[in-house]
């Protein structure tokens, strides 16, 4: 079966869009180098303000008829068809698919408030394409709207960032409280939450350092915590260019924490020896 | 290190994970027998095709087809409640207004509710006796669940969905958590005749309800696809080409799960789809008996409306139903070698002359307040159905040359 991660927290800046696209890039790099079968990944963003899609397709300006809009508005027989037809190839690898993001989304959103099964419209076409790709990177909006709803029903893993700081770890609480209604509310027997990542650490303040060991030390966190994201500029840099960190600056320090994360992943969610 | 009063509160919130919030443990629920789950509300649907209505026939259909959510609904049902209540003096700003008070009940007795005051007033009282007892009756669902996405559809409870939707969101003090508790049935042990059985098991099924009903049950035996989604009167309709011959297997089992009737009694509630829609929509509301409606089926389409208002209005008995409309029947084939065509509100108003003995002056006067809720407007009214017939005199009058 194939692992679907959905990266999410209802904090915007905690860094979703950049976890998922060098996550969801580091997994096609490294499935090829591992020589997997199948090394194609597929990267779908929910977030209506479309960065994912920005900087791993160089544009955004998708509409509706070639974004997630279309699959989530389509007849559900036709939906995975649709879906299909929707994807394209990023920029970044040829091997890295993207399902685009449109400004549209909030729209459809709306629409779909109405809609009975709405928070299934976009798991059901994905499962029934699901087993083209080696895996799936669902990036969300910061906010528990339909759409981070829909990316978490379709997920079969929850990655949390998160920054280091107090109220942050507050927000995680409520992160994981949520996603466990969705678990139960929802029928989703098989979603759990599969990693914690801090991002954006400096390890020069004292704060980070505390929190980051009593995460680690935590009885479950502690498990669930997989993997640290130095601050790093090289990020932004990468971004207004359109790059993915290891693109950018294979040396820089984002990009090898990003590196070991996608071996912390393929470890423990893919359950792959590297 | 941090101070230490920040140390005990990120000790308290961390100390408040727990295994069972992620996940991963849990087998998938097994998908075999009945069982009793708590059901997300937002999964649970209530059947488009179910006879038994509980929306207006509007919000029904705007509901099935996906244009309000049932919190949607539910406002525009209150909200067309608040207009209806207003135009009668008794306004309320908060449904739970709408309960009857003990001190004042005799006269509220004394003003006769709306039908849909009256279901919205029914709807707020199951609601709190949700609140204040729980949910005691499970509603019964069928899994209808396609690929991953997970619905199901009401068969039995369908006024209990929607109280705890009110009770969430329109009455103060909800402490659920979201869910209602179900028995769920396998979609292949869904059954049309268990749903029927437990429509007319219980009171208050309307003749139109049976009506659609009797059409659902022979439809199914007949090899029809029952639709998953909201239809109009005309789907029924084809039941009207359809009987019980040919399918005796079937007929005992139709006629227990209409409630024990005989196959006369299945004939005329199935006839009653003859209707118009709107007479259908005002007799279903106004929850009107079988033995009126019958003698209104054979009067012409055009007239099925007026003659239900009719009978909703001067709440007629079925004797003067049947009277009326036999002179309506008259009436119309003694015009039908008349050349001249006349239109149908002079027709009704004479037809009325033939049974104006029967109404005394305080139930025309009752029947107007009912009909305008204002005083002055009926006496405007009656005024200018005065001058109307005055007028009508004087013109059979110089007609025909007699004395004025």
């Amino acid at each position: 079966m194939t692992r679907i991660l959905t990266l999410t927290n209802h904090k915007g800046g905690v860094g979703k869009s950049t976890s998922a696209t060098n996550i969801a890039l580091g997994l096609t790099r490294v499935l090829r180098k591992m020589g997997a079968p199948n090394n194609r990944v597929l990267l779908v963003d929910t977030d209506s303000q479309g960065h994912a899609t920005l900087v791993t397709t160089g544009r955004n300006d998708f509409g509706t008829e070639d974004s997630l809009y279309r699959v989530l508005m389509a007849d559900r027989q036709q939906a995975p068809q649709v879906m299909a037809d929707t994807i394209v190839q990023s920029h970044w690898d040829a091997d890295l698919h993207v399902l685009p993001a449109s400004p549209l989304l909030e729209g459809a959103e709306r629409e779909l408030m109405r809609v009975a099964g709405a928070p299934y419209r976009l798991a059901e076409p994905l499962s029934r394409i699901a087993d083209h790709y080696a895996a799936v990177i669902i990036d969300t909006r910061p906010s528990f709207s339909l759409l981070t709803e829909m990316g978490l029903i379709a997920a079969t893993d929850a990655i949390v960032p998160v920054e280091p700081r107090y109220l942050e770890t507050v927000g995680l609480m409520s992160v994981i409280e949520k996603i466990a209604d969705i678990r139960d509310g929802w029928r989703v027997p098989n979603l759990r939450i599969s990693g914690v990542v801090v991002t954006k650490v400096d390890t020069r303040v004292r704060g980070h350092r505390y929190l980051l060991d009593q995460l680690k030390q935590h009885d479950i966190l502690g498990r669930l915590f997989c993997g640290v994201i130095p601050a790093n500029e090289a990020v932004s840099y990468a971004h207004s260019e359109h790059q993915s960190i290891f693109t950018y600056d294979p040396q820089a320090s984002a990009g090898v924490a990003y590196l070991k994360l996608v071996g912390t992943l393929l470890h423990r969610v893919f359950k792959a020896g590297v | 290190m941090p101070k230490r009063n920040g140390t005990q509160k990120l000790d308290a919130l961390l100390g408040s994970i727990t295994a069972d919030l992620i996940g991963g443990e849990q087998q998938p629920i097994a998908e075999h027998g009945l069982r009793v789950e708590n059901l997300l509300m937002e999964m649970v649907r209530p059947d488009p095709v179910q006879p038994r209505r509980v929306l207006p026939e509007t919000l029904h259909h705007s509901f099935h087809d996906n244009r309000l959510t049932p919190t949607q609904s539910l406002r525009e049902l209150v909200q067309r409640v608040q207009v209806a209540a207003r135009q009668r003096g008794r306004p309320f700003t908060n449904v739970l207004e709408l309960l009857p008070d003990a001190d004042t009940e005799q006269g509220d007795a004394e003003a006769k509710l709306s039908p849909e005051e009256q279901l919205l007033r029914d709807l707020v009282h199951l609601a709190v006796t949700i609140r204040d007892d729980g949910q005691v009756n499970p509603l019964t669902v069928v899994d209808a669940s396609q690929g991953v996405t997970r619905l199901y559809r009401i068969e039995t409870g369908e006024r209990r969905y929607w109280a705890t939707w009110l009770l969430r969101d329109f009455i103060p003090n909800y402490t659920g958590n979201g869910t209602i508790p179900c028995i769920v049935i396998p979609a292949q042990r869904s059954s049309v005749f268990r749903q029927a059985k437990e429509n007319t098991a219980r009171s208050g099924l309307t003749a139109i309800a049976m009506a659609r009903q009797a059409a659902l049950l022979l439809l199914t035996v007949h090899g029809y696809e029952i639709p998953a989604y909201a239809v109009n009167n005309d789907f029924y309709r084809q039941a009207l080409e359809l009987d019980l011959r040919g399918h005796r297997e079937h007929t005992d089992a139709i006629l227990s799960a209409m409630g024990g009737i005989d196959k006369r009694r299945f004939h005329q509630y199935k006839m009653l789809l003859k209707l118009s829609d709107d007479a259908l929509e005002l007799a279903d509301r106004h929850a009107i008996d079988e033995k009126k409606l019958r003698y209104v089926v054979p009067l012409d389409s055009d007239l099925h409306t007026e003659f239900v208002q009719q009978i909703v209005d001067l709440n007629l008995t079925s004797r003067q139903v049947e009277e009326i409309c036999a002179a309506g029947i008259d009436t119309a084939e003694a015009h039908t070698d008349d050349t001249v065509s006349l239109p149908a509100a002079a027709l009704k108003l004479a037809r009325l002359t033939l049974t104006s003995q029967k109404s005394t002056p305080q139930d025309i006067a009752r029947a107007l307040m009912q009909q305008e809720g204002d005083a002055k407007i009926a006496r405007v009214r009656l005024q200018g159905m005065q001058k109307l017939l005055a007028d009508a005199e004087e013109v059979l009058t110089s007609s025909i040359g007699l004395p004025g």
